[in-house]
This record gives C-alpha cells, sequence and structure tokens, in this order.
C-alpha cells in the first residue's frame, strides 16, 4: 500500500514537471501566443511583480470571506438544527428551504449591489448567502438522520430536551456539521469573489477582473495560483480539523 | 393538508409582506409583486426586449454545448481514473483539489482566452460541470462489486463489454446523480459567465436592465431565467427517476 502510495506521488510530481516543461516549451518555441498563455517562468516572474498587490486583494477578499462565513455558520448551524429535529417545521419548510438551496443565487445579485452598492456589504451578504444553504441543509440532514435509539434511550433515561441536544444531539452531529462547514467555506469565497468581480473596487475578484480586462495575462495566472493555493490550504485545514474532531468523539 | 396549508400561508404572508413593504419604497429598488406581473407580461409579448427570444436561444445552446463537453471529459477522464487503480490514485486527489478551488477564480483567465463571446461561457458551464460528473464516475466505478467483475473476465468479457454492461449498470445510481449535478452546475456556470461580461444571451439582458436600473424588467427576466433553470433541472430528474427504476 505505501509503496502503491509511493508511486502514485512519483506519477504526480512527474506529470506537474512534464506540464510544466512542455507548456514551458511550446510557449518558448512560439507554438502558443504567449499574449494568451504566458510561459510558466514569465508567470514565476510577474508574481513576483504582482504579489504585493495580489496579496493585499486576497488577504481583503479572505476577511470579506470570513465575516461571511462566521455570520453562515451562525445562522445555517441553529437554523438547520431547528429544522432538522422538529418535524413540524422540517415538513412545512423543506420545499422552501429546498427551493432556496436551488435556486442560483447569482440571479439576485444584482438587486443586492443595487440596494447596498459597490463595497464590502454586498460581498459580505452575498456570501453570506452562498454559504449558509448548503450547511443548513447538510445539518438538518444529519440531525434527521442521528440514530432513533440513542434519542429514545435518552428520553426513556429521563433526559431533559435541554440534555437531548447538548449531550446526545450536538456529539451525533458533529461529523455533519464539519463537513458543512467544509463545503460552506468554499461557497463563501466563491460568493465574495463573484462579488467583487461584478461589481467590485477592490479585492481578488476584483484584482483578477481588471488583469484579465488589461489583458496581463501571466499576472492574471500568478494571481489565480495564488487565489487557488489559499482555497485549496483551507480545505486542508478543514479536512485535518475534522479528523481531530473524529478521533475527539472517539 | 395541514402541511400544504401552512405552506401556502407563508407563501402568501411573504407575498403580502414584500408587495406592503415594496410599495412604499423606492421603485428603482424594490419591486412590488403587482409591478413585477405587468413587467413580466411585457416581456412575454417582446415588447421590452424584443430580441429575448433570440438571447434564450443562445443560453440554451451555450448550455447544451457545456454539458455536452462536460458529459464526454467528464465520463472519459472518470473511467481512466476508476479503471486503474495507480492512475486514479494519482489523479484523484489533484481532481478532489481542483475541485475545491471556487471555479470562479478560473473565469478572468478563460475570458481572456476565449473573448466576450459565447465560447468563454461554454468553457466556464464545462469547466463547472465536468467536475461533478467525473468524480461521480470515479465513485461508482469503485462501488462495483469486484467478484462480479472477476465472473465477467473469466468468462472472458472484453473491456468494454465489461464497462457498459456490467459497470454501468450497477454503478447507475451514483452516476445520474453527478450527471445531475453536472447539469445543474453547467447552468449556472453558463449564467454566471453571462452576468459577469456577455454581449447577447439571458444574462446579458439581466445586466443591461440592472445597469438602466429598469429594476421590474430585472424581476421579470429574472423570472423567466428560473423558468429555463427549473425547468432543465425537471428534466435532469426525469432522466434520473427512470434510469433508477432500471436498475431496481
Amino acid at each position: 500500500m505505501t509503496a502503491e502510495t509511493a508511486r502514485a506521488r512519483w506519477i504526480q510530481a512527474a506529470s506537474g514537471l512534464v506540464l510544466l516543461s512542455v507548456w514551458e516549451g511550446a510557449s518558448r518555441a512560439g507554438w502558443v501566443d504567449p499574449l494568451f498563455v504566458p510561459a510558466p517562468s514569465a508567470v514565476a516572474g510577474a508574481l513576483r511583480e504582482v504579489g504585493g498587490a495580489a496579496l493585499s486583494g486576497l488577504g481583503e477578499t479572505l476577511a470579506k470571506t470570513a465575516v461571511a462565513y462566521a455570520l453562515s455558520v451562525a445562522v445555517g448551524v441553529p437554523l438547520g438544527i431547528a429544522i432538522g429535529s422538529v418535524r413540524a417545521l422540517r415538513q412545512v419548510l423543506s420545499p422552501f428551504v429546498t427551493a432556496l438551496y436551488g435556486m442560483p443565487k447569482i440571479l439576485i445579485l444584482p438587486w443586492i449591489v443595487l440596494l447596498l452598492g459597490f463595497g464590502t456589504a454586498p460581498a459580505i451578504v452575498y456570501g453570506t448567502i452562498h454559504g449558509l444553504f448548503p450547511i443548513l441543509v447538510l445539518v438538518a440532514g444529519g440531525v434527521r438522520d442521528v440514530d432513533e435509539h440513542l434519542v429514545k434511550v435518552a428520553r426513556a433515561y429521563g433526559a431533559s430536551t435541554w440534555q437531548l441536544y447538548w449531550k446526545v444531539l450536538l456529539p451525533a452531529i458533529v461529523p455533519t456539521v464539519v463537513a458543512g462547514m467544509r463545503l460552506g467555506v468554499v461557497f463563501c469565497l466563491l460568493g465574495v469573489l463573484v462579488v467583487e468581480m461584478f461589481a467590485g473596487v477592490r479585492g481578488m475578484g476584483h484584482v483578477l477582473g481588471s488583469l484579465a480586462n488589461g489583458f496581463r495575462a501571466a499576472e492574471l495566472f500568478a494571481a489565480t495560483a495564488l487565489v487557488s493555493a489559499a482555497s485549496i490550504a483551507a480545505v486542508l485545514g478543514l479536512d485535518h480539523l475534522s479528523e481531530r474532531l473524529s478521533h475527539w468523539r472517539g | 393538508m395541514r402541511i400544504w396549508l401552512a405552506r401556502s400561508a407563508i407563501l402568501i404572508a411573504a407575498l403580502g409582506l414584500w408587495e406592503a413593504v415594496a410599495r412604499g419604497a423606492n421603485p428603482l429598488l424594490y419591486v412590488p409583486p403587482s409591478a413585477a406581473l405587468p413587467a413580466l407580461g411585457r416581456l412575454l409579448t417582446l415588447q421590452s426586449y424584443p430580441d429575448l427570444l433570440a438571447d434564450m436561444a443562445l443560453t440554451l445552446r451555450e448550455i447544451l454545448t457545456a454539458y455536452a463537453l462536460a458529459l464526454t471529459a467528464g465520463l472519459a477522464c472518470g473511467a481512466a481514473l476508476g479503471l486503474n487503480r495507480l492512475v486514479g490514485r494519482a489523479y484523484g486527489p489533484l481532481l478532489a483539489a481542483l475541485y475545491a478551488v471556487p471555479a470562479v477564480v478560473w473565469y478572468p483567465s478563460l475570458m481572456l482566452f476565449f473573448g466576450l463571446d459565447a465560447a468563454s461561457k461554454i468553457a466556464f458551464g464545462f469547466l463547472l460541470g465536468f467536475f461533478p460528473i467525473a468524480l461521480a464516475v470515479l465513485a461508482g466505478v469503485r462501488q462495483v462489486n469486484p467478484h462480479v467483475l472477476a465472473v465477467a473476465r473469466a468468462f472472458g468479457a472484453r473491456p468494454a463489454f465489461v464497462f457498459t454492461r456490467v459497470m454501468v449498470p450497477s454503478m447507475l445510481f451514483t452516476l445520474v446523480g453527478g450527471l445531475r449535478t453536472g447539469l445543474a452546475l453547467a447552468v449556472i456556470g453558463v449564467i454566471v459567465g453571462e452576468i459577469l461580461g456577455s454581449k447577447a444571451g439571458m444574462g446579458a439582458l439581466i445586466n443591461h436592465a440592472y445597469g438602466l436600473f429598469r429594476t421590474a424588467d430585472y424581476v421579470a427576466l429574472v423570472l423567466v431565467t428560473l423558468v429555463l433553470i427549473v425547468g432543465s433541472d425537471a428534466l435532469a430528474v426525469l432522466v434520473e427517476r427512470r434510469a433508477r427504476r432500471w436498475t431496481e
């Protein structure tokens, strides 16, 4: 198994190198127009040039994402628990939740921008709307699927409603909550970036958009790589956290 | 029955509240249902946007092209990664990592590369639709009972036969879920692309109405686009149900 993992790693590294060298070669030989596909070496050079602006834009974007994320977890998890555990709420609200979850949020983005203008507020609101529903839906599903025996036994031993939620339900749904939070962070970041591209004056989305409009492909690729790395790091961090939490749960 | 009553009560209350709030407010920002309906009528009778049908057809064409490409590439990639263990272990995690990047970061590059016309929307719809399809095929291939495969191979079945007659039926359940998600995301990709920058299509009309503060027309366009999206998903659900019934 470990030998196979090592071989898989080797294949990953080798194909990365092959891709980069073919790309570099194609660009140097003039097979592709460097205006649209700059060589990796040019992208690396551009990273140094655009790095400062991109990093400050990324910082701003991540700060908005963090606020949106905190809001969507703070609203989504309790709402999800309520809708998942109270049968009447679930039966009445589920079509609305499904409809709102499934609706492409981009359609209301112009209206949000009309209401809130160009700035931080629309990015946070839109990011929250984006992250809220996946978290809510996953948590509600997790609560609904909690083993009924656990609840019955706790009831039989005279647990109060408070104890039922705090001692039985919450520990049982930790993996679902973490899964929802992992999904939510990508959606929040996505929402914030979309707003910045659509109507931003600052932030990473705006940086990417203006680099594209200026036909600065090397800088654009460098900045894109930077955001991608940041979001992969965030997701891997949350994965690590969820592994830790599942150990803690036993 | 009581559930339906409660649901309709909530819906009516929400619409009533919206009407009450929006009536007194700035009509450039808030559109009450009573103003949205006439705007919808004007839109559907082609008064506000005479080219509506052409734009709608363009958006549908972009969606279909993007989905067809995502379907082909997703099935091929997923099968290649699923059928070969080592290749799957090497490239599967890379695919999953790329899926974790909010796809919209690629859109400026696609726009630079493919321009403002349909090609960049198709490319973005393809990119969004590709991942769930490829990952569903990958997950599906791993679900197939290895004993069944071994028996099929022992009886001399060729790889193509094994794939179409043994693997596809037993992974269909997972597969159709991925195909449906792929369609939904391809639709979203095309529409997001159109709204972020385009010259034609439903997204371009929405942007036009929004830019000119024709907010009632904007609401009507959003409603029409929603019908388009819900319709495509309903079609996918129909296919999904049939496929699932077939496997049972």
